[in-house]
């Protein structure tokens, strides 16, 4: 083969790569906090049920809990876009 | 309950605001011009505007657009906070309340988790600033058309890396100075050091390098490396949410980026999360800080 057409090849080939691995980084990092953040709002629902007049605070303290659990997605989400467009 | 009516000036306001909006956003339709593909408008999308020497140390090299926004929202911060003190009074007023208010929401937490008297005061001049400007600079880098940055990196003839930079008006918003590593990364290695000193200071230097002796001796690489990943996760929560809030918003919308902000994308990375971010981070700052006071 020619000069022209392994450049293109090799081209074509880190972009397959990069492709499959951003996929990869950000569809299973989505797992954890879309888990996480489930249980966390099933407790404070039972919270809230069993006394109504603390909703404020009860989802208040959700919300502080909620973004703690997303941080790992976060991790995720930075490394694919250091994937997709900084390599 | 009657409903409260908006005042004839309010609503002037508000339209004269909505009509600046939509000339803006048709402008920039007729003047830029949409991008072809989707790679063609995120190309640019990782780079940032940096001068100095490409190669050398790391000290000799700034990043000018951090420096200018951070200045801007802290010369903002003052003429507010005069604002208010020039109208000081008993009975107070509409932004006096405002202000007030925030401060008492923040200082219930702080009396909450520490019940010493000297450190509390510390630990909330220390939350109040870093909560009301990460507040400001998400808000403002949010959902705020303004002036930006965009740089694309060429090879010059000698091989070096050039940065091309384009000065853009009012098609994309604000830079936030949290987007950038350096200022997240600050904040929470100096959180790190004032709860180090502050647990050296309270409980004496053997009983803080005995702390991490326990409960059993052998966990002494867990305890280093769990408060060596406090500052880690404390700075890159923050920039991932801003940073890449930013990004997602850009691919989900290039196209409609050019001709109106998609407002409910704008309500919910640059508001929402904006606003919770700002507060998980000072909560933590009360939290690690009252960790090494007990």
């Amino acid at each position: 083969m020619d000069q022209e057409s392994v450049k293109i090849l090799a081209e074509a080939i880190v972009t397959a790569g990069k492709a499959i691995g951003a996929g990869l980084c950000m569809g299973l990092g989505a797992i954890g906090p879309g888990v996480g953040e489930g249980h966390v709002g099933g407790h404070a629902m039972d919270a809230i049920a069993r006394q109504p007049e603390l909703t404020n605070v009860i989802v208040t303290r959700m919300l502080l809990a909620d973004a703690i659990a997303e941080t790992t997605g976060i991790y995720s989400l930075l490394i694919t876009f250091l994937i997709l467009f900084a390599l | 309950m009657a409903k409260k009516k908006m005042s004839t000036k309010a609503k002037i306001q508000l339209l004269v605001f909505l009509i600046a909006y939509v000339v803006v956003g048709v402008l920039n339709v007729k003047l830029g011009g949409l991008p072809p593909t989707p790679g063609e408008a995120l190309k640019n999308v990782a780079n940032r505007w940096i001068v100095g020497p490409s190669s050398g140390p790391w000290y000799t090299r700034i990043n000018p657009m951090t420096i200018i926004m951070s200045w801007v929202i802290i010369g903002l911060i003052i003429w507010f906070a005069k604002s208010v003190n020039k109208e000081y009074s008993i009975v107070p007023s509409n932004k006096q309340s405002f202000a007030e208010s925030l401060m008492e929401f923040v200082y219930d937490i702080v009396q909450s988790s520490i019940p010493d008297e000297r450190y509390a005061k510390i630990t909330f001049k220390l939350a109040m600033t870093l909560f009301i400007y990460i507040a400001v600079a998400n808000l403002i880098g949010g959902f705020i058309p303004g002036i930006s940055v965009d740089v694309s990196k060429t090879i010059a003839e000698n091989g070096e890396v050039v940065r091309n930079v384009k000065f853009v008006l009012f098609s994309d918003t604000w830079f936030p100075p949290t987007a950038d590593l350096n200022t997240n990364l600050t904040y929470a290695v100096m959180v790190f050091l004032i709860s180090q000193y502050f647990g050296i200071k309270v409980k004496g230097i053997k009983a803080w390098l005995k702390g991490f002796l326990e409960p059993v001796p052998i966990l002494l690489p867990m305890n280093i490396i769990g408060e060596l990943a406090k500052p880690v996760s404390h700075s890159l929560r923050l920039f991932g949410n801003i940073t890449g809030g930013g990004i997602l918003v850009l691919t989900l919308s290039y196209f409609v980026k050019y001709m109106f902000l998609p407002p409910f994308l704008w309500g919910y990375f640059g508001i929402f999360s904006g606003l919770i971010q700002a507060f998980v981070f000072s909560t933590l700052t009360i939290a690690y800080i009252s960790s090494q006071l007990a």
